[in-house]
């Protein structure tokens, strides 16, 4: 059973008692409790099922403006970890830059979170849209399943600070994987689908149909010669990129500590025109939705690049602070055992759509890329191998292209956005449409 | 509900841990972890249910979820009978000695280390630099129904310097970590203040570095890259899981000549390095096992299923979870075994070539064999000399192509530290080699 969230911040309460006790000036705790379940496929057949319930605190204690961490899942454990905490803090030197934690606000409601219908969902259920994957692969003919996951999970946490912070949310969310193959030796060719969701909205058997085509339709790729031409990223290519290389530049951490290239370039256009990106905490059914962030802080959409120029950084607490600003609500933690830090919510990509492939006279469109973390994270540079592309000819879709690097730089690509798709995706904190980028390198 | 089951284990996993943050000179995190846990694994027919909790006193409650979960799978999507791999019981010997137990070091010691070597990376150019500290016991008690049950505690520990370097709005990083199944003699073994120092020279470095020229070269590989090399594209590819399921290159080439026959590759989890186990999770004793010998494949990685679902092709003992997930097939210590050539020789075999060195990190599809590395840094060779410096170069290709296009194998070995993602987890291992001559692969870059 998952456990109860009230009985976690029973002890939450406990635990920043012991902490002030202990001579801490400010605390915080995270508490969470989940359930989740998962089914892993191997190749037609489910391999495993699998249930895991998890339950514990992540304990922060300030003394003078430094802060000590400590976390635990072992009730038994609490006082032990609140002192932890406390004598981690003693241990730095005063921060003169730490302005306080946060105080108690009003929330608005994150609309479309939960889904009751997943928070207790049966075995046999999963099962079932599991199986749906499954079905949904073999009604491609030719094509062989790999693999596949489906994930299902219930999440509550309460955050309680000293300052007078008390909040607690629930939520849901469900996410489907396939990866088929087709063709054999040297024809062989794989792709893989992908969805998530906060509710029972997804359709499974779509999941496992677009693996299997996409798979077949990449059979029999030809080379190219390397050259700079027309590319357009679809939603999962251009999401692991931006992932790897603009969701940190953003981060007022990486500019505060001068790690970012977007350092003294709020008002300046870093963009084409037409673009706009938001990041948006409200987002009604949004993966990164929620009341407030990790820290307590309401939620709310922020205007990062408005008409191609930056608008913002994300700040939490203490980098707000820092540079005498409001926190833009983006302290996250992906767990109770990590302090929190900068992440997007929902970042949104906002262009005016058209219809680029038929707008393409010649150039490659890439489903996904391989090796985008491997991406300059500060410069944006990025060199990365191309899965699932095509040639695009006269405004049509022809052969697939067997293998294929491309190289360039984020920064220069949001200049060089020329059109974006109406396939807007939601790849869980990004939500993108596919964009077409004018003479990116490609290396044959 | 039938309490019939063909196969259980339990492990109960206790872990506590430290780490310390320190970034641009100041502590910027310290953190504390103490967590406890408890996971169930049956078969029921050929159907694995698992389940895990946080509370370990829950055997009971957790079992009864993991029959439960087999037996709804089983009834819903039937799988023929599955025989484990017969092993033996574990024997739990060769633990690595921990001479300075990192708990009792104080705290104040390891900070006054930490910015010590924060301050070595810290040369001018460094705009910024962050060192990162980890400490941490695992307790891992395993028993199953076929009588086995055994303990043991491993202590684990190590550290990571990056520096970034800033110059008229260019941006580079180096870093250096060291982390290994040891205690906080690690900092004996390796002089952290040099590595501090060499990753803020890196940094510098690459300022002044030029962007390569992408296309298809010769290359020669450091013991870093290639050594991320033998693990992502040949150590991945060899999971038998991967082959099963159709989704390797290595499928049904056990026997076959797949690289040149001066390649040796091991994967040996009883070598004290940073992948090390006594047993796997499922239980059984660790073995080293030969990927690769004299360019032929010999063996797979298993576990004890796909032991017997592809006979002949390997032995059981590379199974292995992050925490409380299930077993995977997993890597543990990879290496390219030395050969006779050397650096030297190598710059004097090729021309218009580049020399690839560190690793950014890199990602394969094992099935179609494709793989994108990043080197952290490189330099053109021109009539047997390092000549230009280079930044943001990549290497990318097909895996049994770079394998038969290796033309001499150094006799300079060197192994590096990680921690390998798979299947949602993340588990330490080591992966390493010589330097490698590659007479074709595609190299990708802007310049």
């Amino acid at each position: 059973m998952k456990q109860d969230i009230d009985q976690v911040m029973n002890l939450a309460q406990q635990a920043v008692d012991i902490a002030i006790q202990a001579g801490a000036d400010e605390v915080e705790v995270f508490g969470l409790t989940g359930r989740s379940v998962h089914v892993d496929i191997q190749k037609d057949k489910i391999d495993l099922a699998r249930e895991s319930f998890a339950a514990g605190l992540g304990i922060k204690a300030i003394v003078s403006g430094a802060v000590g961490f400590s976390s635990t899942n072992d009730p038994s454990g609490i006082r032990d970890s609140a002192l932890l905490a406390v004598g981690s803090a003693k241990v730095r030197n005063s921060d003169p830059d730490w302005s306080g934690l946060p105080v108690r606000s009003d929330y608005c409601i994150a609309k479309g979170i939960f889904d009751p219908g997943i928070d207790n969902m049966d075995i046999d259920a999963c099962i079932d849209l599991s199986m749906m994957m499954i079905d949904g692969a073999q009604s491609v003919k030719d094509t062989i399943p790999i693999s596949g996951k489906f994930t299902c999970s219930s999440f509550s946490y309460g955050i309680l600070n000293s300052n007078g912070v008390e909040v607690q949310e629930d939520s849901t969310r469900v996410d489907g994987f396939f990866d088929c193959r087709a063709g054999e030796g040297n024809d062989l060719s794989t792709a893989f689908e992908f969805d998530i969701s906060r509710s029972l909205d997804i359709d499974f058997f779509h999941i496992g149909h677009e693996a299997a085509s996409e798979a077949f339709k990449s059979i029999g790729g030809v080379s190219i010669d390397s050259s700079e031409m027309d590319v357009l990223l679809k939603p999962n290519a251009i999401a692991d990129i931006l992932e790897s290389t603009f969701c940190p530049s953003i981060s007022a951490e990486n500019i505060q500590k001068e790690r970012s290239a977007l350092i003294g370039k709020l008002e300046n256009q870093i963009g084409v025109e037409e673009l706009d990106i938001i990041d948006d905490g409200l987002m009604e059914n949004g993966i990164g939705s929620s009341r407030c962030d990790d820290e307590g802080v309401p939620s709310k959409c922020n205007r990062i690049i408005e008409n191609g120029v930056l608008k913002t950084y994300l700040y939490d607490t203490y980098t707000a602070g820092k540079a005498k600003v409001e926190s833009t609500g983006s302290a996250a933690r992906d767990n109770y055992a990590q302090t929190t830090s900068i992440d997007v919510c929902n970042l949104k990509i906002e262009y005016p759509a058209s219809d680029i492939v038929a707008e393409t006279n010649k150039g490659v469109i890439i489903d996904s890329v391989i090796g985008a973390h491997t991406a300059n994270p500060i410069s944006g540079d990025f060199s990365v191998e191309a899965r699932n592309s095509f040639l695009i000819e006269n405004g049509e879709i022809t052969s697939p292209v067997k293998s294929m690097m491309i190289s360039g730089n984020m920064f220069d690509l949001l200049q060089n956005i020329i059109g974006v798709g109406r396939d807007d995706r939601v790849l869980g904190n990004i939500i993108t449409p596919t964009l077409k980028i004018s003479g990116l390198k490609v290396i044959g | 509900m039938n309490n019939h089951t063909d196969f259980h284990d339990v492990r109960i996993l206790r872990n506590s841990g430290l780490s310390i943050f320190i970034d641009n000179g100041e502590i910027e995190e310290i953190s504390n972890n103490c967590t406890q846990g408890i996971a169930c694994r049956v078969l029921v027919n050929g159907s694995w249910g698992f389940a895990s909790s946080d509370h370990i006193s829950d055997t009971g409650g957790v079992l009864s979820s993991a029959v439960r979960l087999a037996s709804r799978t089983h009834a819903r999507s039937p799988r023929p009978d599955i025989e484990l791999a017969a092993v033996d019981p574990p024997v739990i010997q060769d633990l690595p000695l921990i001479e300075k137990d990192p708990g009792e070091v104080s705290i104040e010691e390891k900070v006054e280390l930490l910015l010590e070597i924060y301050k070595r990376a810290k040369i001018p150019d460094v705009s910024s630099a962050s060192v990162i500290y980890s400490e941490s016991v695992t307790e891992e008690e395993y028993k199953n129904s076929e009588g086995v049950e055994t303990q043991y505690s491993l202590v684990r520990c190590g550290f990571a310097v990056t520096a970034v370097a800033s110059r008229n709005g260019v941006f580079q990083m180096g870093r250096e970590s060291r982390f290994d199944v040891c205690g906080f003699e690690l900092f004996d073994r390796h002089d952290p203040l040099e590595l501090g120092h060499k990753a803020g020279t890196t940094a510098v470095d690459l300022l002044s570095a030029n962007l390569p020229k992408g296309g298809r070269m010769p290359v020669i590989l450091d013991q870093e890259l290639a050594g991320v090399f033998i693990h992502e594209a040949v150590g991945h590819a060899a999971e038998a899981d991967h082959v099963i399921e159709g989704n390797s290159i290595l499928t049904g080439k056990v026997g076959s000549q797949i690289a040149t026959p001066c390649i040796n590759v091991m994967d040996d989890p009883t070598m004290h390095g940073f992948g090390y186990y006594p047993h796997d999770d499922e239980g059984v004793g660790s073995v080293p096992t030969e990927i690769i010998k004299d360019g032929i494949l010999t063996s797979y990685l298993h576990s004890r299923e796909t032991a017997t679902l592809l006979p002949g092709t390997g032995r059981p003992g590379h199974a292995r979870s992050q925490g409380l997930s299930r077993p995977v097939i997993r890597m543990s210590n990879t290496y390219i075994e030395n050969g006779d050539s050397n650096l030297d020789e190598m710059l004097l075999e090729i021309n218009n070539a580049i020399y690839l060195i560190g690793s950014r990190g890199g990602q394969v599809n094992p099935g179609e064999g494709v793989f994108q590395f990043n080197a952290e840094r490189g330099f053109m060779v021109e009539d047997g000399k390092l000549t230009t410096p280079l930044r943001d170069v990549s290497l990318s290709g097909h895996t049994l192509d770079i394998l038969t296009n290796i033309k001499l194998v150094g006799n300079d070995m060197k192994m590096n530290s990680g921690r390998c993602g798979k299947a949602g987890q993340l588990v330490p291992v080591t992966d390493g080699s010589p330097h490698i001559l590659v007479s074709e692969a595609t190299v990708g870059g802007s310049g």
